[in-house]
C-alpha cells in the first residue's frame, strides 16, 4: 500500500463522511485516533522571550549503581553552559549524560528535590541561584566547528553536550548512534507532532528549519547515510513549507520532506517509520536493526548547536498550553525552571489549584507538585483543570480498542487478564509492545482506564522477573553455602586426622629418655584423649543435626569430663612412674611429662577452637566447666573480654531503645 | 477362541516388553515434581515451613509428607501453584498476616552497635552478610532474601528488617481503582472544544 492517489483520497474522504473510521485507510499503520488538535491558540503567539526563574532546580536521575562525578560544589559561581555533573570514569553501568548550567549564578545547594514524575519521588538535585547576567562560556564543548567525519567523534560531542532524545523518551542520543559507519541507510526526521496541544516542534520547524536540516546533514555525513526523510503531519502547512525551502539548499544528501496524515499516534517511532518507509519493525528490535535512525526535530537542532557552536543542551522549546490559559505560548525554557512560573506567565484565568500535566493530554502525566522543574524531556506543560470524573462502566466487549490500537495488540484481552492479575498471560499477549499511546482508553465507551492497567501490569511483570532472578541467585548461593559447609567439615576432619597422626608419631620421638615402660602410658593417655574427643565430636555432630540446646550440652560436658579424667590418669601414671623411677631418668621423665601436658593443652585448644565457633550460643547457656578455667586461662581471658564487650553493647542498645522510646513519648 | 487368547497374550507380551524397555530407557532421574516445586518457591531459605530450606520442603511436598500451605513468604500465589503441581487441595495459609502480600524486606545491621560476633553470618542461608570476628558486619542488600534468620540470633539486637526504599526505577504504577481519576483524554471530549469554552 503506497501513498494514496488524490482520486482515491477524495473517495475515502467521501466515505468518511458516512463512516468516520474510513479515515484510517489513509495511513499505513493499524488503528489510530483523531482527537481535536487544540494547537492553533499556542501558535498565534510568537516565541516568548526566555525568562529566568528565581531558582533553577536541576534534578539528576541516576539508575542504581551508576557513579557520577560532581564538578561543582555548593557556593561555586558557574557560567552558563558550564558542566556541573558528569558520569564518573569508573562508571560502567547504563548511560548518563552530563548536565550543564542553564544560566550563570551560584550553586545554592545540592540536595534532594522532586523529579517531574507521576510518583512525586525525589532525586539529588543542583539548585542554582541565577545572577541574571547570563555570562556565557563560549564554545563550552571546545569543538573545532568542523563536521565530525566518524561516528565516534560525533558520539563524543553528543555525549559531552548532554543531548538526549527531545521527543519525549529522553534516551541518550549518543547511545542511539551506532559506532560503525554505513550501518544506517535512512535517517528519519520526526516532525509528526501528533499529540494535541503541543506545538513546540511545529514552531521550531517554522523558525529553525535550517539548523534542523543542517543537524541532520551532520549526522548523515558522519554515519554515511544514503538519504534523509522528514515526516511532517499535514496539519502543519507552514512547517512543511519552511522545511521544504531549507531542504532545497542542502545538496550533499538527498532530503525528502513528506507530508503524513494527521492521525494520532503518527509521531510514534514505529508508526512513522512504517508510514515513511513501509518497513514494519519486528518485535523486540530497534530502528537501528532495520538500518534506520529516527530523531526528533528538536534533537537535530540541538545536535547542530553542539557540533557547530559547542553549545550544550541547557534549554529547550516548551509549549505552555491548556484550556485555563489566556495566552498559551511557546518559549525556550531554561532547564530547571519551575512549571508553575511558566504557567503563570501564560495568564491563567484562575489560580492553578490542580496538578499540571507534563507532556500532552494523551501520554502525559499529572505531576505531584506544580513546582517541579523543566527537564530535558519536558515538551509541554498543560494546565487543564480536572473534569468531574466519569464513572467507569463494565467492559461491553465492543472491540473499539482493538480497532484503535496502533500496534495490533488485543487491548480487551490485556485488560481482562491484567484485571485478574494473570500477568503471565498479559506478557504472552505482548504487553511490552504497548507504546502506552492511550488510543484504547480514548475510544473506550465505558471509560475504562485501559492504559493504566497496562502500565500497572508492566511494572508488576518487571517486579516478578526481578524477584525470579533474585530467587535464582538465592538458590545458587544457598546451594553453594551447603557445599561449602560440607567441604569445610571434611577439611576439618582431614586436618584433625592428620594432626592426630602427627601427635601419634610425635609423642614417641618426643621422649629422649628411651624408657620403655613410660612410652605406652603416655601414648595410651593420648589415645584415650583422642578417643574421648572423637566421641565428643561425634556426639556434637549428632546434636548439631537434632539441634536443641538441651541435647547439646550433656555431650559437651561429658567430653570435657572424659578429657579431664584422661589427663588425670595420665598425670597420675606419669607421676607414679616418676616417683618410682631412679634419679638419672628423672629429667627425661620430666620432659616427657611436659611434652604430654603441652600436647594435651594443644589438643584442647584445638578442640576448643573447632567447637567454639559452632557452640558459642550453647556455651552461653551452660557455663564452662571449672576444669577449663584451670587449664586454659588465656582462652578464658578472651572469653571474659568478649562477654564484657557484649554486655557493654547490650547496655548501649538498651540505652538507645530507652532514648528512642523517650523520643517517641515526647513526640 | 484359542486364536484370540494367543493374540491377546502376544499383545500383552509385546506391550509389556515395550513398557519395560521404555521404563529403563527413558528413566527420569530424581523427582521431577520436587524440581518443579523448587522452581516456584521464593528461595528465601527462611525455614518458616519447618524444613531447613526451600529444596527440602519441595522434596517433602513431592513425597506427599508436607502440607501445601507452609510457605509463608510465597503467600497464596505460591500455595495455589503448589496445589496445582501436586494435585492436592488448596489450603488457606495458617497465619492471617501471611495472606497479605507484604513487600520484601531486607536486613540492616546497625554498624555502631555491632560487636562482630559472627552469629548472624553463620545464620545467613545465602552468605549475604560480610564481616569477621570482632569486626563490623554488614549486609549485601542485593543478596539478602529477607528470611529474618539473622535478627533473632543477634546478641545485641542490632539487626532490623527494613522495607526497600522506592526509587524512580522501582516505583510502580498503581492499579486503577473502580473509581478512577479523570483521564487526561477526557479533556478532548468532542463536545467541549476550545471555542465553546470561550
Amino acid at each position: 500500500m503506497m501513498t494514496r492517489s488524490p482520486f482515491s483520497r477524495t473517495i475515502i474522504q467521501g466515505i468518511a463522511a458516512v463512516y468516520p473510521m474510513a479515515k484510517r485507510w489513509l495511513h499505513r499503520f493499524h488503528g489510530g485516533i483523531y482527537p481535536k488538535h487544540h494547537k492553533s491558540r499556542s501558535l498565534q503567539h510568537p516565541i516568548k522571550e526566555t525568562f529566568i526563574a528565581e531558582t533553577l532546580t536541576l534534578p539528576i536521575k541516576t539508575t542504581r549503581g551508576q557513579k557520577i562525578e560532581w564538578l561543582v560544589q555548593v557556593g561555586d559561581t558557574v557560567q552558563k553552559n558550564q558542566c556541573l555533573v558528569q558520569a564518573a570514569k569508573e562508571n560502567k553501568k547504563g548511560f548518563f549524560v552530563p548536565l550543564h548550567a542553564p544560566t550563570s549564578g551560584t550553586i545554592k545547594a545540592i540536595t534532594e528535590a522532586e523529579f517531574p514524575h507521576p510518583s512525586g519521588l525525589t532525586t539529588q538535585a543542583i539548585i542554582i541561584a541565577p545572577d541574571f547576567k547570563q555570562t556565557t562560556l563560549q564554545n563550552a564543548l571546545k569543538v573545532s566547528g568542523k563536521q565530525p567525519d566518524s561516528p565516534q567523534k560525533l558520539k563524543d560531542i553528543l555525549l559531552h553536550a548532554g543531548i538526549v532524545g527531545l521527543g519525549g523518551a529522553g534516551f541518550p542520543t549518543y547511545a542511539k548512534i551506532p559506532a560503525q559507519k554505513d550501518r544506517i541507510h535512512t535517517l528519519i526526521i520526526n516532525g509528526a507532532e501528533c499529540e494535541p496541544f503541543i506545538t513546540c516542534d511545529d514552531v521550531l520547524m517554522q523558525t529553525q528549519a535550517e539548523p534542523i536540516l543542517q543537524g541532520a546533514e551532520i549526522v548523515a555525513q558522519a554515519l554515511g547515510v544514503k538519504q534523509i526523510v522528514c515526516g511532517i503531519e499535514s496539519n502543519k502547512p507552514q512547517a512543511i513549507q519552511a522545511m521544504q525551502t531549507a531542504a532545497n539548499q542542502i545538496k550533499s544528501v538527498p532530503i525528502t520532506v513528506k507530508t503524513v496524515e494527521a492521525v494520532y499516534p503518527m509521531g510514534g517511532e514505529k508508526q512513522l517509520v512504517l508510514e515513511l518507509t513501509g518497513i514494519e519493525m519486528p518485535v523486540k528490535t530497534h530502528a537501528i536493526d532495520s538500518g534506520l535512525l529516527v530523531f526528533n526535530v528538536a534533537t537535530f537542532a540541538a545536535i547542530f548547536k553542539a557540533v557547530t557552536q559547542g553549545e550544550p543542551l541547557t534549554q529547550r522549546l516548551v509549549t505552555v498550553a491548556g484550556f485555563e490559559l489566556q495566552t498559551p505560548y511557546n518559549t525556550y525554557a531554561l532547564l530547571g525552571t519551575p512549571f508553575i512560573d511558566l504557567v503563570n506567565a501564560g495568564q491563567p484565568k484562575n489560580p492553578i489549584q490542580y496538578p499540571l500535566i507534563m507532556g500532552g493530554p494523551m501520554m502525559g502525566f499529572q505531576v505531584a507538585h506544580n513546582e517541579v522543574p523543566v527537564i530535558k524531556t519536558t515538551n509541554c506543560i498543560l494546565a487543564n483543570p480536572p473534569e468531574p470524573s466519569t464513572f467507569t462502566m463494565p467492559c461491553i466487549r465492543c472491540g473499539e480498542c482493538m480497532d484503535a490500537c496502533p500496534v495490533n495488540l488485543l487491548p480487551q484481552q490485556l485488560y481482562w487478564h491484567s484485571q485478574a492479575h494473570e500477568f503471565d498471560k498479559v506478557e504472552k499477549l505482548n504487553v511490552f509492545d504497548c507504546i502506552e499511546c492511550g488510543c484504547c482508553s480514548y475510544v473506550c465507551p465505558s471509560h475504562i482506564p485501559l492504559v493504566q492497567y497496562y502500565r500497572h501490569a508492566k511494572s508488576e511483570i518487571k517486579t516478578l522477573h526481578a524477584e525470579q532472578q533474585a530467587a535464582e541467585l538465592a538458590k545458587q548461593r544457598y546451594e553453594f553455602r551447603l557445599a561449602r559447609i560440607e567441604r569445610e567439615k571434611q577439611e576439618r576432619e582431614a586436618r584433625l586426622k592428620a594432626k592426630k597422626e602427627a601427635v601419634k608419631k610425635h609423642s614417641p620421638t618426643a621422649e629422649p629418655g628411651k624408657s620403655a615402660p613410660k612410652k605406652p602410658s603416655v601414648a595410651a593417655a593420648a589415645a584415650r584423649a583422642a578417643a574421648a574427643k572423637r566421641a565428643a565430636a561425634k556426639a556434637n555432630k549428632n546434636t548439631e543435626h537434632s539441634g536443641t540446646d538441651e541435647q547439646k550440652s550433656p555431650p559437651l560436658s561429658a567430653r570435657q569430663k572424659a578429657i579431664e579424667t584422661a589427663q588425670k590418669q595420665a598425670a597420675a601414671k606419669v607421676g607414679s612412674k616418676v616417683a618410682t623411677a631412679k634419679d638419672p631418668r628423672d629429667s627425661a621423665k620430666k620432659s616427657a611429662k611436659k611434652a604430654a601436658v603441652i600436647a594435651a593443652a594443644k589438643r584442647r585448644t584445638q578442640a576448643q577452637k573447632t567447637t567454639d565457633t559452632i557452640t558459642t550460643e550453647e556455651k552461653k547457656v551452660t557455663p564452662q566447666p571449672p576444669s577449663n578455667i584451670a587449664t586454659a586461662p588465656p582462652l578464658e581471658d578472651a572469653k571474659a573480654k568478649r562477654q564484657k564487650a557484649m554486655e557493654a553493647a547490650k547496655k548501649r542498645a538498651a540505652e538507645r531503645k530507652a532514648r528512642q522510646s523517650k523520643q517517641e513519648k515526647t513526640e | 477362541m484359542l486364536t484370540a487368547i494367543v493374540i491377546f497374550v502376544g499383545l500383552a507380551l509385546v506391550f509389556g516388553l515395550l513398557l519395560g524397555y521404555a521404563a529403563v530407557r527413558f528413566k527420569v532421574e530424581g523427582n521431577p515434581m520436587a524440581e518443579q516445586i523448587d522452581k516456584i518457591l521464593p528461595q528465601t531459605q527462611c525455614g518458616q515451613c519447618n524444613y531447613p530450606g526451600c529444596k527440602p520442603y519441595a522434596e517433602a511436598l513431592a513425597k506427599g509428607e508436607a502440607d501445601v500451605n507452609l510457605c509463608i513468604p510465597g503467600g497464596n500465589e505460591v500455595m495455589l501453584s503448589i496445589a496445582e503441581i501436586t494435585g492436592l487441595e488448596p489450603k488457606a495459609l495458617d497465619e492471617s498476616v501471611a495472606a497479605e502480600h507484604t513487600p520484601k524486606e531486607t536486613a540492616f545491621i546497625d554498624e555502631d552497635v555491632c560487636i562482630g560476633c559472627v552469629l548472624c553470618i553463620k545464620a545467613c542461608p545465602v552468605d549475604a552478610i560480610i564481616g569477621a570476628t570482632k569486626l563490623m558486619h554488614t549486609v549485601i542488600q542485593s543478596e539478602c532474601t529477607g528470611c529474618d534468620k539473622c535478627a533473632p540470633v543477634c546478641p545485641v539486637d542490632c539487626i532490623e528488617m527494613r522495607a526497600p526504599e522506592t526509587t524512580l526505577e522501582t516505583w510502580q504504577w498503581p492499579e486503577p481503582t473502580s473509581e478512577p481519576k479523570p483521564l487526561a483524554s477526557q479533556y478532548l471530549d468532542v463536545n467541549s472544544t476550545t471555542e465553546q469554552r470561550q
